[in-house]
């Protein structure tokens, strides 16, 4: 059942990537000859401007929207259409759904397979339940979204891209909107469901923090149009300790992604 | 400018069915006489004297019954939107009031004036005081606190709050509180004069329907249209110009 | 001094005001003629029952069909109209623009074309009613926030199943806003028609028992028609919080209550 991950297969690639959007006001090129490789089962970071491409990028990595050039390989296949199956997305706002429970919320991808699929009602609603549990949201899958807080709402979210066991996971922002206590606790807890389950993250964030706290690698983009500047490998011993932030090691890499952003005009 | 054009199209289109229709026969004549006919009607109908008069009739009670119910409603809108507690109590209460016909007043109306101009006036007014009402009192509502913060902080008097600050952020929300409420008591009048009168364009109306004299209609119907939609894209117009220099 | 509750203020205006239609006119204050005093006017309610109940049958059934028309009408319009891109910028400012017309200018058209009898009503009420609910199931669809359909795409739904899973119950609570409305203008129009030229109805009694100075009995089916308003409003407002709890209910404790009580709230489409 589970994703077997093996950490030298590669699990996304992209090749020489650019994307122009063509508005009312003529064209902007947002995106220029991105090339990447994200190894199967590692947690990768972007950092970048605001507005240097990040969510386009991860748009074109969940074949949310196509590229103009260049070509996305998801596990050797290409991307071009929404497939849950291989990607889930995580937004920003949590984007649940506000008529529904957070069970249902979680189970609504499954629902949304279930005619093409032979499991029966009870086994979509057990897995929702894992998924429930996974989050440490036991007990609250009859609540509804506006019953819950931010950060509930976010493991939520998280339950629901996980739920169809897809092997990449791509978060854009996930915890912007949460306070910087509750920030922290995601991210810990994030870390916790990935090393059980192996999957492949790719993570936005501004916060450089968030960003040497979870990595394994550190992309940096540059401003408008996005090209990827810098990569840093972040060689931190796993599982990460908050004590960690405190050290020298982990000063040293914020300062030069730091370094990296402040270099872009 | 393409959309435009594919507007004035869809009127051609319109105003083309309008005439070939009734011509062709495919529907009754009698019923809906073509476009040309009508136009012909209006024509002749905008010499008559006693066309004159009631035009002049429904336009005064429309102004007489704006000029009272603005300020009215206006003030009662400030005093719901400022003093929180009688808010709190006639807000709701609002809301109903819409739902309710306020046609079945008429005949307590008519009781007290009689059928006269001030009965026709006095309706409208009464009617128009509830939308003013509230529009004015979410226009208040939409000046942000915190406008009022700054410049209370830099040292504003109430007079300045009110012309620098109130006024200009309200503007377009006046201007379309304005506009809805003359559709509301345009359409007050012309109930009135409909339901019981001896004057005015709706008085008209109502005769010419009762009597099957359908070109007259037409052409009644078609000059109140027409007076309408100018006045409301002539406000509209003015309060475009004040959103953009607002934002 | 402490000022009482909204809500029993409220009340006790009411209260007042009930009070003050009975007294006014038994002390003379006001002839009966302007105001008949509430027992007089619930005494003809009561001895002209079968009249006012039969009166109170048809204005239901104009209302209801008027509804049905404003209703399926005006959703499937503003379903197209505010789906379709192309078709809302070149439709959209032309019904704001044609907002401003009295509609009622039109009912002598409908008579002439239907006759007094109730479909110049239905007619009427429905075109009366039509535009809100266009207007807003239009305002819907539109300002449903993009992510919604973004996260639906992520997870793999076909167009229909974005359709009928999000778009839907996304675009219910202005729908039936829409829908409150558009009802509470289908009966306007239906009674505003029925004073104007009639043979039956609610509307009708009022303008038959003007002309003959009966004021007892116009307050009669006065008080009925205010009932009606006020009852259908309430109910209208109660299905909706019902339905769409999620839309509002944030800040309500009540919302959450029934929600624990597991009531059924969320839309099954
Ligand atoms: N649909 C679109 N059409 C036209 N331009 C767009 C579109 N989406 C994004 N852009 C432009 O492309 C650029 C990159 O946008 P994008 O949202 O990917 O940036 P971002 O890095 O995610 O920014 P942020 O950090 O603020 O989220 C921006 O300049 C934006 O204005
Ligand atoms: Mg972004």
């Amino acid at each position: 059942m589970q994703h077997v991950a093996h950490l030298d297969e590669t699990a996304i690639e992209v090749a020489n990537l650019s994307h122009i959007y063509a508005g009312a006001q003529g064209t902007v090129p947002a995106l220029e000859e991105i090339s990447m490789r994200v190894g199967s089962g590692r947690f990768t970071v972007i950092v970048g401007p605001s507005g240097c491409g990040k969510t386009s990028l991860l748009m074109m990595l969940a074949g949310l929207r196509a590229q103009s050039q260049g070509t996305i390989l998801c596990h050797g296949r290409p991307i071009s259409d929404p497939d849950p199956k291989r990607v889930g997305v995580i937004f920003q706002e949590a984007s649940l759904y506000p008529w529904l429970s957070a069970l249902d919320n979680i189970e609504f991808p499954l629902s949304l397979r279930g005619a093409r699929e032979r499991e029966t009602r009870q086994q979509r609603r057990a897995r929702a339940e894992a998924m429930l549990r996974l989050v440490g949201l036991e007990g609250f899958g009859e609540r509804f979204p506006y019953e819950l807080s931010g950060g509930m709402k976010q493991r939520v979210s998280i339950a629901r891209g996980l739920v169809q066991d897809p092997p990449v996971l791509l978060m854009d922002e996930p915890f912007a909107a949460l306070d910087e206590q509750t920030r922290m606790t995601m991210g810990h807890e994030l870390l916790r469901i990935w090393s059980t389950m192996l999957k492949t993250v790719v993570f936005i964030t501004h916060s450089l923090t968030e960003a040497v706290y979870l990595a394994d690698e550190v992309l940096v983009m540059s401003a408008r149009p996005g090209r990827i500047i810098d990569r840093i490998a972040v060689n931190l011993p796993r599982p990460r300790t908050y004590e960690m932030m405190a050290t020298d090691v982990f000063g040293q890499l914020r300062d030069r992604i730091w370094q990296q952003i402040r270099k872009t005009p | 400018m393409k959309i435009l054009l594919a507007r004035l199209a869809l009127l051609a289109l319109v105003l083309a069915a309008w005439e070939l229709m009734p011509r062709h026969e495919i529907v009754n004549p009698l019923l809906l006489p073509p476009l040309s006919d009508v136009l012909a009607m209006l024509g002749e109908l905008l010499q008559r004297p006693q066309v004159h008069l009631a035009i002049g009739v429904t336009a005064a009670e429309v102004a007489v019954a704006f000029l009272i119910a603005v300020p009215l409603g206006a003030a009662l809108g400030v005093l719901i939107a400022e003093n929180e507690y009688l808010g709190e109590v006639f807000k709701p209460v609002l809301f109903y009031v819409f739902s309710i016909p306020k046609s079945i007043f008429l005949p307590m109306f008519i009781l007290v004036f009689g059928i006269t101009f001030a009965q026709k006036v006095a309706y409208a007014a009464f009617t128009t005081t509830f939308v003013v009402m509230l529009s004015a009192s979410a226009a208040v509502e939409s000046v942000k606190q915190d406008y009022l913060l700054v410049a209370r902080s830099y040292g504003a008097t109430r007079m300045q709050i009110l012309l620098r600050v109130y006024v200009p952020s309200m503007m377009p929300l006046l201007l379309e509180a304005l506009r809805i409420s003359m559709i509301f008591n345009f359409t007050a009048v012309m109930i009135a004069e409909m339901y019981a009168s001896r004057a005015g364009i709706g008085h008209l109306i109502a005769g010419w329907g009762e009597n099957f004299q359908m070109r007259q209609l037409f052409a009644g119907i078609i000059v109140l249209a027409t007076v309408a939609i100018l006045f409301n894209e002539t406000v509209r117009y003015f309060e475009a110009r004040c959103s953009t220099w607002r934002t | 001094m402490r000022l009482p509750a909204p809500a029993t203020a409220r009340r006790g205006m009411l209260v007042a005001l009930l009070l003050l239609w009975e007294l006014v006119p038994r002390t003379g204050l006001l002839p009966e003629l302007f105001l008949p005093a509430l027992s007089s006017t619930l005494a003809v309610l009561w001895q002209d029952r079968q009249i006012y109940s039969a009166a109170l049958l048809v204005t239901l059934y104009e209302v209801a069909l008027a509804m049905l028309i404003a209703c399926g009408g005006g959703i499937a319009a503003g379903a197209v109209v505010g789906g379709i891109a192309r078709l809302r910028e070149l439709l959209l400012p032309v019904f704001s623009s044609l907002y401003a017309v009295p509609i009622v200018i039109l009912y002598p058209v409908f008579t002439a074309w239907f006759g007094v009898g109730p479909e110049s009503k239905i007619a009427f009420a429905g075109i009366y009613a039509f535009f809100p609910v266009m207007l807003s199931t239009a305002a819907g669809i539109r300002t449903i926030d993009p992510q919604f359909i973004l996260a639906a795409r992520s997870m793999g739904a076909t167009l229909t199943q974005q359709v009928t899973r999000v778009i839907i119950p996304a675009s219910l609570p202005t729908v039936f806003a829409g829908l409150r409305l558009g009802g509470a203008l289908a009966i306007i129009g239906v009674v505003v028609s029925e004073m104007l030229t009639a043979a039956a109805g609610i509307g009708y009694l009022v303008t038959l028992n003007r002309t003959i100075l009966d004021s007892p009995r116009v307050f009669a089916a006065l008080l009925m028609i205010l009932i009606l308003s006020v009852a259908y409003y309430m109910l209208a407002r109660a299905f909706e919080s019902r339905m769409v709890v999620w839309q509002s209910a944030g800040r309500s404790p009540k919302a959450a209550q029934n929600e624990s009580a597991g009531v059924p709230v969320s839309v099954a489409v």
